[in-house]
């Protein structure tokens, strides 16, 4: 794997915040392997019983990423929202290709083996859950950070509100109007 | 909607939804007055957000980290269903699965295909790994089934839910009464089997797992077995994983646990399993290891000459004595003078009295113990030295493999004091003369019309020779035995190397070199940009001259298919030197890679058809080509020198153009 030192993973996080996304190009392999293990942990302390909060393993991946005990909390909330955009790509990506390769698509270019560990429903969910988000975000942008930052990224109301630089209150009303509004999007009419 | 629109609808359904919901059909009257859309918007998520219960609230990981973590999920293989995928390393891939006969959890690895295809192997492996099993030790992995499935080669093992020592040591949690515990049950299984006539050969974290009882498990008796003596693509531990990282930022895959016998490629008996534990004793201790290197050669050497540092800076302490002293006993070179049986060193475990009077939990950081640095720092110097040296010599090519070949022992090699060392008597100005004349000789060997050289390019070649032989004084401190195992092994494939080029009329010099330079200090292996190692290509190059993927580090293989290459791009770039260079250079990017930078390089005045035109002009070359010619062609020469002239550089070998008969 890549090693990143502390000034390249801020300067991508903060080219990525700016708007350049060649960035966040550069950032998913990196993130992607810690979303694996991050994965892998997460199923372990699950069967184990253990619950666990995903913000404190991607907490733990940024230290490691980054490598440097003096985070500047800008890079920390940075980073926590790139992991939660490339869960989000990830998941939305294999939904897709899933759906794809049901509805018939060009089978050799989607091994069946690839995509069948996702369900049907499941993928018909999260691209319903996805495509709503875009609309919300149309509408209403930081509802759409708190719904990205909690779902996918698994970040707690605080961490979410910690991210987003707006006080709890806010991200718990946020979150339940953003909710009611997927769920009516993605359920509803 | 419009974001507006939205606005005004969220005030009321915030309003509505901050009451009780007996008293939200009247606000919501109340509030929307006239506007009946607004009221149907409104009450149509209020009546959403009491239906959405748990919708979104459990994060998407908890239902998709499986996506994440491979595809196998729900796969069957024979009774099994994978469950999840625990892990996967160079000997496969390792899996949660459930025994649907039983009914009961059981790890399933599922053995790579090279593996999988050699059934005398496999039986060999099987059987001591059932032997392993049986001596129903409780801290030997439990071995369930070795079968097939399909075209799937399998083992089922015991389910551990645990730890592998990997996993605890980084957790750095580690205090010195569980460490000693750990390597105690690791002896006594050791001792157990060690009775039984098996070695394990790659005691390593991650073949360690502790249960959340304490309860150790040694795993993989007998895998060490199935990949050894292999093609040079799966010598053990080929995985470069970055697991390992040193505090200069070295990377190293699992060659740190290796004995000096397993690094010199000789017999092993359980006394390597005594060292392997011992370097494991020395990483708990110190959340260090004992001996790395920048690349696994740089590590073997490590292990073969070097002695660790201290373990702690402060040994007042009779403890810290006792732990010194059995971990210097298990780190001894000489495998006559470690300890002889696991049961010795666990007797000396026990006697590390109270370990917890030590006052260190291994790795707090208030009372960590700190590398005793004036002894340490030699060490550090050598191994930055010598990852400069492997940069420079073999990062500066793109190629890296390290010929691994059962026939050659290294060992028998002889090291240690070597008289002829005419290069190191030399002067500096003696020394380049030397270099000027040698260059010439190689050249010409080349096919290349000698050129004088500028003192630049002289002094690029002398830059490489004297880190290829530099010991700082010291006798083989480094350099020397990473050559010889360079061109000891290079050696073998002579003739099927003179065979292949003579045949292509790609002259022989080159095919010789090129695997030296190429193949210093890594073996072959696979992945999926390219063979690394000997004769390195592309995938897509290796089909189109007729070498399948899993053929690419297959030595019989790729000698004629390099040299069927070479032969085609100086057909069509040219048979100079130069353009030699480059396609050298172009190996592993394909031809296209090439040709721009060639074309312009003819533009450029003075253009000479040798090799260190190259040199010369590297500013015309694209950014990769420069960096690399700038290092690949006087390193080239440098081991053609060296390679030439064996006796002034103590290789125990003749002259490798002697081998060709050139």
């Amino acid at each position: 794997m890549a090693t990143l030192s502390a000034d390249n993973l801020t300067g991508l996080l903060i080219e990525w915040r700016a708007g350049d996304k060649t960035a966040l190009d550069k950032l998913t392999p990196l993130v992607y392997d810690e979303l694996r293990r991050i994965a892998h942990r997460y199923v372990r302390r699950e069967r184990n019983g253990h619950t666990l909060g995903t913000t404190a393993l991607v907490n733990e991946a940024y230290l490691r990423l980054a490598g440097t005990k003096n985070i500047a909390w800008n890079d920390r909330a940075h980073f926590f929202a790139a992991t939660a955009q490339v869960m989000r790509h990830v998941l939305i990506d294999h939904a897709r290709r899933r759906l794809y390769a049901k509805r018939g698509g060009q089978a050799q270019q989607v091994p069946i083996e690839d995509v069948s560990a996702m369900s049907e429903e499941r993928a018909d969910e999260l691209v319903a859950l996805d495509e709503a988000l875009h609309d919300l975000a149309k509408l209403d942008p930081r509802k759409a950070s708190v719904v990205e930052l909690r779902y996918f990224g698994g970040l707690s109301l605080e961490e979410t509100a910690d991210v987003l630089d707006v006080s709890l209150m806010t991200v718990r009303r946020d979150w339940r109007a953003a909710k009611a509004w997927l769920y009516k999007a993605v359920n509803g009419e | 909607m419009t974001p507006e629109r939205w606005q005004k609808v969220e005030e009321v359904l915030q309003g509505a939804l901050d009451l009780p919901s007996q008293e939200r059909v009247s606000f919501l009257d109340a509030a929307c007055g006239e506007d009946d859309e607004l009221k149907r918007e409104a009450g149509s998520l209020i009546s959403a957000h009491d239906e959405a219960g748990n919708f979104i609230e459990q994060p998407a990981i908890a239902e998709d980290a499986h996506i994440l973590l491979g595809r196998s999920v729900g796969r069957e293989v024979g009774p099994y269903t994978i469950l999840e995928c625990l892990g996967s390393g160079g000997m496969g891939e390792v899996y949660l699965a459930q025994d649907r006969r039983l009914d009961r959890p059981v790890a399933l690895k599922i053995l790579p295909a090279y593996l999988a295809a050699d059934d005398a192997r496999l039986r060999r492996f099987q059987r001591e790994a059932r032997a392993a099993s049986a001596l129903n030790h409780p801290n030997i992995l439990t071995i369930h089934e070795v079968g097939e499935h399909e075209d799937i080669r399998f083992i089922a093992t015991e389910f551990i839910d645990g730890q592998t020592l990997g996993e605890l040591i980084a957790s750095g949690n580690l205090s010195v009464d569980e460490i000693v515990e750990i390597v105690s049950q690791v002896a006594s299984a050791l001792s157990a089997a060690h009775a039984a006539g098996i070695v394990h050969r790659d005691i390593k974290p991650e073949n360690i797992m502790r249960r959340s009882d304490g309860l150790v498990k040694i795993l993989d008796f007998g895998i060490a077995k199935l990949v050894e003596h292999e093609t040079p693509s799966t010598f053990p531990n080929i995985k470069h994983d970055a697991r390992v990282q040193t505090e200069v930022g070295v990377v190293m895959g699992t060659v740190n646990y290796m004995s000096p016998e397993q690094a010199r490629a000789v017999e092993v008996d359980k006394r390597t399993d005594i060292w392997s534990l011992g370097v494991l004793l020395y990483e708990m201790l110190t959340n260090r290891l004992p001996f790395i290197g920048a690349t696994r050669m740089d590590a073997l050497v490590s292990i073969l000459e070097r002695e660790p540092a201290a373990l702690f800076v402060d040994d007042s302490k009779p403890e810290i004595r006792s732990l010194q002293k059995i971990v210097d006993k298990t780190l001894r070179k000489n495998r006559n003078d470690r300890y002889q049986t696991a049961e010795d060193l666990l007797r000396e475990l026990k006697l590390v009295t109270n370990p917890s009077s030590l006052g260190l939990s291994s790795r707090s950081s208030s009372s960590r113990l700190t590398i005793q640095h004036a002894k340490s720092r030699k060490g550090l110097m050598m191994m930055a030295f010598g990852a400069l040296v492997l940069v420079l010599v073999g990062g500066a090519i793109v190629f890296k493999g390290w010929i691994s070949h059962p026939q050659t022992n290294i060992a028998a090699a002889p090291t240690g004091t070597l008289t002829t060392k005419a290069y190191l008597q030399m002067s500096g100005a003696e020394q380049l003369a030397f270099i000027s004349e040698q260059e010439q000789r190689v050249s010409t060997m080349m096919g290349d019309r000698p050129v004088k050289l500028n003192d630049e390019a002289l002094r690029a070649i002398k830059t490489y020779v004297d880190r290829w032989v530099e010991r700082d004084g010291q006798p083989g401190d480094l350099g020397d035995e990473s050559l010889n195992v360079v061109y000891t092994r290079a050696q073998s494939h002579v003739p099927l190397i003179t065979r292949s080029f003579a045949a292509r009329k790609v002259p022989v010099i080159i095919g010789i070199y090129l695997p030296v330079i190429e193949s210093a200090y890594r073996n072959c292996y696979e992945n999926s940009i390219g063979a690394k190692g000997l004769f390195q290509f592309l995938p897509q190059t290796a089909r189109q001259y007729g070498v399948a993927h899993e053929e690419m580090c297959d030595v019989e293989k790729m000698a004629p298919a390099a040299a069927h290459y070479i032969a085609d791009r100086m057909a069509e770039l040219g048979e100079d030197s130069q353009s030699v260079t480059l396609v050298l250079l172009s190996y592993n990017r394909g031809p296209e890679s090439v040709r721009d930078d060639l074309r312009e390089l003819r533009d450029t005045e003075n253009y000479q058809r040798n090799f260190w035109t190259l040199f010369a002009h590297r500013d015309k070359l694209d950014e990769q080509f420069r960096k690399e010619s700038a290092g690949y062609v006087p390193a080239f020469f440098a081991a053609a020198i060296i390679g030439e002239n064996p006796k002034a550089f103590d290789l125990p070998m003749p002259p490798l153009s002697s081998l060709a008969n050139l």
